[in-house]
């Protein structure tokens, strides 16, 4: 145990290098900092727009106008100015991104039903984000305008019923259904909801896994590199404690830069999805359709997780073997991330159970699609399915282990390589 | 004096290679041994062989009675080896690698600080031993490694060229430094193509060309056998 520990803590040491722990601070800091600024420009969205409005025909229609504005989280400007054309000169050195010119005898034309043609400006300071905004601005304002001329003359003409009736005479109620429960609400705004909340397992899942391959290959390819593993084998120390501790330092150090790319992730993630998790209404729907990870639910996608990790670590181990020095070792990683995508894709863009038996087999037949999938059997009520992944995967790194142990117990692990279409010539 | 290391019949195919084509010897207690031969004789394939790191086609290993097939375990307790081309872990300091691997070896913290401190006593390194491996010279990797395959005072050192890539000063310091610990009663297998390094080194020698031994025993005894003045003209007759 003693001399396992000696074995683990260098291998951590090796792994941890400056270089690894740099670019690990390097990118937190830049997640931070994109999040950050995300997240205000987001507020500064969210925050009440500023329309500059110049008032021609001062009726009590368009001051009723413009106060049914400010009350859907517009602030009004009133520009004074000689003529429209001197309003929207004046606009040009502004700071507002839209000028709107209600013309001389607006509310007389619309008490008659005769529409009456309102002009606005937009001004495209730039063309980022900030710049699209303007024409949100400006869809939502004639909307609005729409809405309070439109419900205004229902309620003048039709006073026995209210406007929304008329204008939208059939309602529904909506119903969602999951196996065997039911609750009322709106199916896209659910899954958009449960999407948001569960988008990181994939990619946590995804950068844990490749993370400590690449951590377990390297940890081999550096032994061969430096010419450290040929002392190594001689030390008293069983192989199988070899391997065992290459293993646990990479899934650990893995698991680190894992968790330090989540965090940073996230970050600049709640930048976007921060306002979705207050949707009202939503989260109770969704409680009552019970997709929320309960305790038990937790520790079978634990357990999902963990088996895919113990697998991902074991397949990197044989193929680190057969790497001869750390640039061949990157290469290595590929057979890992191609394993990682396709459930990845798969669970993202597909439905597995509709899928044609071979290519189901297929998918099934790489461990790592079981974690992917977990989530969704779990929601849908598929312990089963959850189960059998658990178990494949126990089954798969049992079998990982074993090869990885006759390897490192024998020649192989000093004399196999991979040689790239190449023969080698025997003189 | 009792033999502490026999091989017979050894051979060892690397596919269709064959490496090493039955060979057999003997290393007593406190003896230093000598593979010689030219490059791709089969020295370093049989050291491996011996260091447990490959597996023999045929032929058996006896270290203190103990079979290398049945018994790996109880080889690499008692033996160390340091490779033909080793090197040492770049991210560690001097030091701290020899703390690493002396903690493999002993039972006890003081234990492994005796090692450490013998270590760098044949090391020779100075202050140098707080500095990263991936700092030092090739040669003193060389030391730092040749150190640590000594500190624990194996039963057998299986030394792979010893003095490759040492100056002379050094190589002559390294030289003495066998001869020493061989004398405390430690039995040395070591390869060279350096003849007069072997005459000056080993007790006995074993002339080694195509994976087969063509002659063994005493320099003295060689030279005599085959009249010639040095090793290198003895290779050179019991090659033809
Ligand atoms: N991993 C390997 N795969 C295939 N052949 C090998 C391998 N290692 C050694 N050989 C072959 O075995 C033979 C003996 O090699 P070995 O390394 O034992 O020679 P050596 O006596 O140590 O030579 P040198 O003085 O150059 O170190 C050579 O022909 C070599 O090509
Ligand atoms: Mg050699």
């Amino acid at each position: 145990m003693k001399k396992f520990r000696n074995l683990f803590f260098k291998e951590v040491k090796e792994l941890l290098s400056k270089q690894l722990i740099v670019s690990l601070l390097l990118m937190m800091g830049m997640f931070y900092f994109i999040g950050q600024m995300t997240r205000k420009e987001a507020a500064r969205a969210a925050a009440a727009q500023k329309i500059s409005v110049f008032d021609l025909d001062k009726s009590a229609l368009s001051a009723q106008l413009l106060t049914g504005l400010q009350t859907m989280n517009f602030k009004i400007e009133a520009v004074t100015a000689a003529t429209a054309q001197a309003a929207v000169e004046a606009g040009r050195a502004g700071d507002t991104n839209l000028l709107v010119v209600i013309p001389e005898g607006f509310g007389e034309s619309v008490r008659r039903m005769e529409p009456k043609v309102v002009e606005t400006y937009s001004y495209l300071r730039n063309f980022s984000i900030i710049g699209a905004r303007t024409s949100a601005i400006v869809k939502g304002f004639l909307e609005a305008i729409n809405k309070v001329l439109s419900d205004d003359f229902l309620k003048a003409r039709v006073p026995e019923t209210t406007p929304e009736a008329i204008k939208s005479p059939i309602k529904s109620r909506d119903f969602i259904i999951i196996k065997s429960r039911m609750a009322e609400g709106s199916a896209s705004a659910v899954t958009g909801f449960v999407t948001s909340q569960t988008v990181f397992i994939p990619v946590i899942l995804m950068m844990i896994i490749l993370y400590s391959s690449q951590m377990v290959i390297s940890a081999i390819a550096m032994e061969k590199q430096n010419k450290t593993l040929e002392t190594l084998l001689t030390v008293p120390i069983p192989r199988t404690s070899i391997v065992a501790a290459k293993m646990l330092a990479s899934g650990f150090v893995g698991l680190l830069s894992a968790v330090i790319y989540m965090v940073g992730f996230r970050s600049y993630m709640s930048g976007f999805t921060g306002d979705m998790a207050q949707m009202p209404g939503v989260s109770q729907v969704v409680q009552k359709l019970g997709l929320t990870l309960n305790a038990n639910a937790l520790v079978i996608l634990g357990a999902s997780l963990f088996f895919a990790i113990l697998c991902a670590l074991a397949m990197a181990t044989i193929l680190g073997v057969l790497a001869e020095d750390f640039r061949s070792a990157q290469s290595l990683v590929m057979p890992m991330l191609i394993l990682i995508m396709i459930p990845y894709f798969v669970s993202m863009f597909a439905d597995v159970k509709t899928m044609s038996l071979p290519v189901k087999l297929f998918i099934l037949a790489i461990p790592f699609s079981h974690p992917f999938l977990a989530m969704q059997n779990i929601y849908l009520e598929n312990y089963r399915a959850v189960a059998f992944g658990v178990l494949y995967m126990a089954a798969f790194f049992g079998v990982m282990v074993y090869v990885a142990g006759r390897i490192f117990s024998t020649d192989k692990v000093l004399t196999m390589k991979l040689r790239w279409g190449k023969k080698k010539i025997v003189l | 004096m009792g033999v502490i290391l026999k091989v017979e019949g050894l051979k060892k195919s690397y596919g269709a290679v064959e490496a090493v084509k039955g060979i057999s010897f003997s290393v007593d207690e406190g003896e230093i041994f000598a593979l010689i031969g030219p490059n791709g004789a089969g020295k370093t394939t049989t050291l491996r062989i011996v260091a447990t790191l490959l597996t023999a086609t045929a032929g058996t290993v006896t270290l203190m009675g103990h079979d290398l097939r049945k018994s790996p375990d109880k080889f690499r307790e008692n033996i160390s080896y340091l490779p033909e081309e080793a090197g040492a872990y770049r991210n560690l300091k001097g030091r701290d690698y020899l703390k690493f691997m002396a903690n493999f070896y002993a039972e006890k913290p003081d234990e492994a600080a005796g090692f450490v401190k013998r270590a760098e006593d044949i090391a020779g390194l100075g202050e140098r031993l707080g500095s990263k491996v991936g700092t030092y010279s090739k040669g003193m990797v060389r030391k730092l490694l040749l150190g640590r395959a000594l500190m624990t005072r194996p039963s057998l050192a299986i030394l792979d060229e010893p003095t490759s890539g040492l100056d002379v000063i050094n190589s002559l310091e390294v030289r003495e430094i066998i001869k020493r610990f061989a004398k405390e009663g430690i039995s040395v297998l070591l390869s060279s193509h350096n003849m007069l390094e072997i005459e000056f080194l080993s007790d006995r020698v074993a002339l080694i060309d195509k994976g087969r031994i063509l002659d063994s025993g005493t320099a003295q005894g060689l030279k005599d056998k085959y009249q010639a003045p040095n090793l290198e003209n003895v290779f050179r007759s019991a090659l033809r």
